[in-house]
């Protein structure tokens, strides 16, 4: 790259400063706030650091709620949900990829469609079909809806991942005498692997982050996922800010790092394989 | 023989069949569901009582409020899309520079996409409180507002914050996608065209914007789903108040179905929601395919 005029340089700097001034504000009002005393919390003469650092709030607020059932729901929730978008979706991304079928076309238009599709717009249809099947107030409930709204994202994500690997190594292994299924999960899969894990991990985190099915459903306070276990410190005459950004900051620092291991397969995954195929 | 054969033609769908399973009794049958409820006529207690026709998209459509939300529901997913499309596409271009920190910056840029969008919508909704938010706090210390705003005084700024938190979660996206249509690109080309003496503007129209067009489709398309959708932020900040006023299309039909246990209209306005989802899919279908088609 040729070098830049100083003026650009510095305004390249300036832009980049506010950038990160912008959204690291939030993050930074929810740690200061988090660590605030509930005196503190209403005070006229408000301050932006906490005038004494109240770190005992981040051992508190555990006893405050059920915040480590919440936290667990969500992992089971969220675990639950990735395990069934995988095993369900590898096979599928696999005969899309690798095989030639009637109807390939239709299929693919299916999974891309039902993409358009947040669970929000079909909530009332949802609502009942899990009243009739007896699932609300019922994790696996959860699993099963977030594992099929992820599903053609999963498929799409893997199929691109399958594409991009040469068949020939699986042909050599069927000429060998190994089966479609052994040659997939012998020859295919490791050679998928950081597909596998980007798509994984994405599914998780959507799961983890899903909010709106979870309010509808989810009415028992022991069955909440965090997301909305923490509304319980949101209460209609008092809100217990402090806790309630404590318990999110536990909600949020695990899945941010997680997001920055995948953000390099996961972009090039969304307009590679969302694209081109 | 030949029953292996068909075993063989049945081989693909076999292998199809978990996830077909599973996307069809979660969505299919909601949306069929939806579409029957939508026709009938319901109690507040959720029990069907019998097919009442169109009645429940008249008394919808029929409403003024309604039209009001349609508006918004527009503007909420044009301004949001828009902004953060135009935002996203700077920033990626500043990204793609070589500079000092640019890995932390990007780093930084990811966060809001892996937030959850409650958590965010709860952050400024305590932020931009009028009497302890944060917002006001920093401003007054900073000599810049003398005492605190009411940032939420009238429905219209009401509105417009919610669309700011919208755009604020939905610019890393639109980063990440151009930026890797941007890192695709080959160096060459600018090198020859400077050569030629092709000025910055010229360089953004005649090669970056076109060779980023794909990755740019894809972000646009998938976030006109997604904010079309978007629930938490709006539901958080406002639940629609004062009046109404500031639902879109997704937060109306929450509040009809879940809080005034109107699930006949609530489901009317899902199928309008979900036609109007229809056009821009069948749009995204045909460019995914098209472009699938003149790959292969």
């Amino acid at each position: 790259m040729k070098k830049r005029k100083p003026g650009a340089t510095a305004a390249l700097y300036i832009f980049v400063f506010v950038v990160c001034i912008v959204t690291l504000y939030p993050y930074f009002v929810t740690f200061v706030t988090a660590a605030k005393d509930t005196s503190e919390m209403y005070a006229a003469n408000m301050t932006v650091f906490p005038k004494v650092w109240e770190w005992s709030n981040f051992v508190d607020l555990w006893s405050k709620a059920p915040v480590l059932r919440y936290l667990t729901n969500s992992v089971i929730i969220a675990g639950g949900a990735t395990a069934l978008a995988i095993l369900c979706g590898v096979p599928a991304a696999y005969a899309m990829a690798r095989m030639r079928f009637k109807g390939k076309t239709f299929f693919l238009g299916a999974v891309i469609v039902s993409q358009m599709f947040a669970p929000v717009v079909l909530l009332v249809g949802i609502y009942k079909l899990m009243v009739d099947m007896h699932l609300t107030n019922n994790l696996m409930g959860l699993i099963l809806l977030d594992a099929a709204f992820n599903q053609a994202f999963a498929i799409w994500l893997l199929r691109g991942t399958f594409l991009s690997i040469s068949p020939e190594m699986e042909q050599a292994a069927k000429i060998d005498g190994c089966g479609t299924v052994r040659a997939m999960t012998r020859v295919l899969l490791p050679m998928a692997a950081p597909g596998i894990v980007t798509t994984l991990i994405f599914v998780f985190i959507n799961a983890w982050n899903e909010y709106t099915i979870a309010l509808t459903l989810i009415s028992n306070d022991v069955l909440k996922p965090i997301t909305v276990g923490i509304n319980t410190f949101y209460g209609y005459n008092f809100i217990q800010w402090q806790y309630l950004f404590a318990a999110s900051l536990f909600a949020t620092v695990p899945v941010i790092i997680l997001f920055l291991c995948i953000e390099k397969h996961l972009v090039s995954g969304l307009t590679s394989g969302g694209v081109k195929g | 023989m030949k029953k292996h054969s068909t075993l063989k033609h049945a081989e693909p769908y076999i292998w199809m069949l978990p996830s077909m399973v599973l996307m069809c009794v979660m969505i299919v049958i909601p949306i069929v569901t939806v579409f029957r409820l939508s026709m009938s006529k319901i109690s507040k207690a959720g029990v069907v009582k019998g097919f009442n026709g169109f009645e429940n998209f008249k008394t919808i459509l029929e409403s003024p409020t309604f039209i009001h939300i349609l508006v918004n529901t527009l503007i909420w997913t044009i301004a949001v899309v828009g902004l953060s499309t135009l935002l996203g596409f700077i920033l990626a271009m500043v990204l793609n520079q070589p500079f000092k920190g640019r890995k932390f910056v990007r780093a930084v840029v990811v966060f809001p996409w892996a937030t959850s969008l409650i958590i965010q919508a709860l952050v400024w909704k305590y932020m931009l409180n009028a009497d302890y938010g944060a917002l006001n706090v920093l401003l007054v210390k900073l000599g810049i507002a003398h005492s605190y705003i009411n940032w939420f005084a009238t429905w219209q700024s009401t509105f417009a914050w919610e669309c700011w938190v919208g755009i604020f979660v939905t610019v890393p996206f639109v980063t990440f996608c151009v930026l890797s249509g941007l890192q695709s690109i080959d160096s060459s080309f600018y090198e020859a065209a400077e050569i030629d003496g092709a000025g910055f503007w010229k360089k953004l129209t005649r090669i970056t914007l076109p060779l980023v067009r794909p990755s740019l489709t894809v972000s646009t398309v998938l976030n006109i789903i997604y904010v079309f959708n978007s629930f938490p932020i709006i539901w958080t900040i406002s639940k629609g108040a004062p009046a109404d006023k500031t639902h879109t299309l997704v937060t109306y039909l929450y509040q009809l179905a879940f809080s005034n246990g109107k699930s006949g209209e609530a489901a009317a306005v899902s199928v309008i929601g979900f036609l109007i989802l229809c056009v821009f899919a069948g749009i995204y279908m045909v460019m995914t395919l098209k472009a699938e088609g003149s790959e292969s």
